[in-house]
């Protein structure tokens, strides 16, 4: 397992290593004129050089009594081709028992590997292809934080915008949807110190949203406050179904739904969201989600904002209508 | 342990110099998004966040029909893009822009606004 871990790490620092050596850019979760925002609890569609420093949650499990649980994240998002991407995260988690008994520690290292399936500027639209692996033995095993197997999530990512829609639909051209649905596998099917199966289980999410941006620059401008203008509101929902190899556990499906909003910048975004337990095995009472995220291709166009290879090392056409 | 220290010293020293540059999004337009003008405009006036590459930015407007009702070649000076129009006549117009901001972000929109909706 020691082995395992080091591997793990190793490869990370590889990439990142990789990550910021330089090359040439361009990105964003652009879809023609629909920008994507990156949401807080499920993915956007694209492939992008991006910093999520920090995410924070708090929230009260489902335990009765219920534990607290602080959750801090980091997320770092690196094109390596102008369609080929990788992120590495990882969380810190702090759950305090009612009793005052306390667990702290990280969780296992989060890799994604996505490819940039398509993004079609006239329909706004934007499908991204991706393996999520968390690395098991990475993070903090003892503390019940993280498990000592990996677990490899092939997942499908889309986003729509609804500006293609007649300009008879007006102000609702301005909503958007995205979602993500993916299957995790883990590398073990039993866990022995627990006695228990460990289940393969359907991860699934989305999220619809109203882009204040969109409405003023392709609908009507309202001369609205300027920070209205910068605003994306938004429902996430994020969920789990256990659907295999789960013999004893719960069948039950887990989630939350997070109703939010995004304020966008040049670049960075931030966003908070409420964190709603959809049932009680999800947690109690309404947590909160915030998050600072960071666009680092317009922060740093020319150094670690761009792909690594190819991408747009090419001179840009000249605009044609 | 070791890696995420190395993790927060690459952003530290990538946060030590961060360029002044970024995507060229619509600020505003004159006739204004989805505006109505009583009197036709002579010329469409977009502001943009960013400052343009001249070279590789432009803009197009159009009637009902599709048919060209710009007269040709946009004025880029820093952030803003002009273009002449022919004279309009009551109808909807539709603007249609791409950007090329000064570190090679491309961007593009479209609008419409009306003559003679008042």
């Amino acid at each position: 397992m020691l082995r395992s871990s080091s591997c793990s790490r190793a490869i990370a620092l590889a990439l990142l290593f990789v990550a910021v050596s330089g090359a040439e850019a361009l990105a964003h979760c652009f879809a023609g004129a629909r920008f994507f925002p990156a949401t807080l609890a499920t993915d956007d569609p694209c492939v992008a050089d991006e910093l999520s420093l920090p995410t924070v949650q708090w929230s009260k499990t489902g335990d009765v009594p219920a534990a607290t649980e602080w959750d801090i994240s980091v997320d770092f998002a690196k094109r390596i081709t102008e369609d080929f991407g990788i992120t590495v995260g990882d969380t810190w988690s702090h759950i305090h028992q009612p009793a005052g008994f306390t667990q702290a520690g990280f969780g296992n290292l989060d890799t994604t590997f996505q490819y940039q399936l398509l993004k079609d500027g006239p329909h706004e639209l934007a499908l991204l292809l991706g393996l999520v692996v968390e690395w098991g033995g990475t993070g903090a095993i003892n503390s019940g934080l993280a498990t000592p197997w990996s677990t490899l999530t092939p997942t499908f990512y889309f986003g729509k915008g609804f500006g293609d829609l007649p300009d008879s639909f007006g102000w609702l051209r301005a909503f958007a949807v995205t979602g993500q649905i993916g299957y995790q596998f883990p590398t073990l099917s039993f866990d022995v110190d627990s006695g228990s199966f460990i289940p393969q289980v359907l991860v699934y999410g989305a999220s619809i949203q109203y882009s204040m941006p969109y409405l003023k620059s392709e609908i009507r401008d309202y001369q609205l406050p300027d920070f209205i203008n910068h605003l994306i509101p938004l429902v996430e929902m994020q969920l789990s179904t256990p659907v295999a190899n789960n013999f004893g556990n719960s069948p039950i499906t887990t989630g939350t739904i997070n109703p939010g909003v995004i304020w966008v910048g040049t670049y960075f975004q931030v966003g908070a969201e409420a964190v709603i337990p959809v049932n009680h095995a999800s947690g109690t009472g309404v947590g909160f989600l915030g998050q600072l995220h960071l666009y680092l291709d317009d922060m740093f166009p020319t150094t670690i904002g761009r792909p690594l290879l190819g991408g747009s090392s090419a001179p840009p056409q000249q605009l044609k209508f | 342990m070791r890696l995420r220290a190395l993790i927060l010293s690459l952003l530290a020293m990538a946060f030590s110099g961060i360029a002044a540059h970024a995507h060229a999004m619509l600020d505003r337009a004159s006739p204004a998004v989805g505006s109505a003008v009583a009197d036709a405009p002579r010329e469409v006036s977009l502001t943009f966040t960013q400052n343009l590459e001249s070279a590789f930015s432009s803009v197009q407007v159009t009637d009902a029909n599709g048919a060209r009702v710009d007269q040709g070649k946009p004025q880029i000076s820093g952030n803003t893009m002009r273009v002449g129009l022919k004279s309009l006549s009551q109808g909807t117009y539709r603007v249609r822009w791409q950007a090329l901001s000064i570190d090679t972000h491309k961007t593009e929109g479209s609008f419409t606004f009306t003559v003679g909706g008042r």
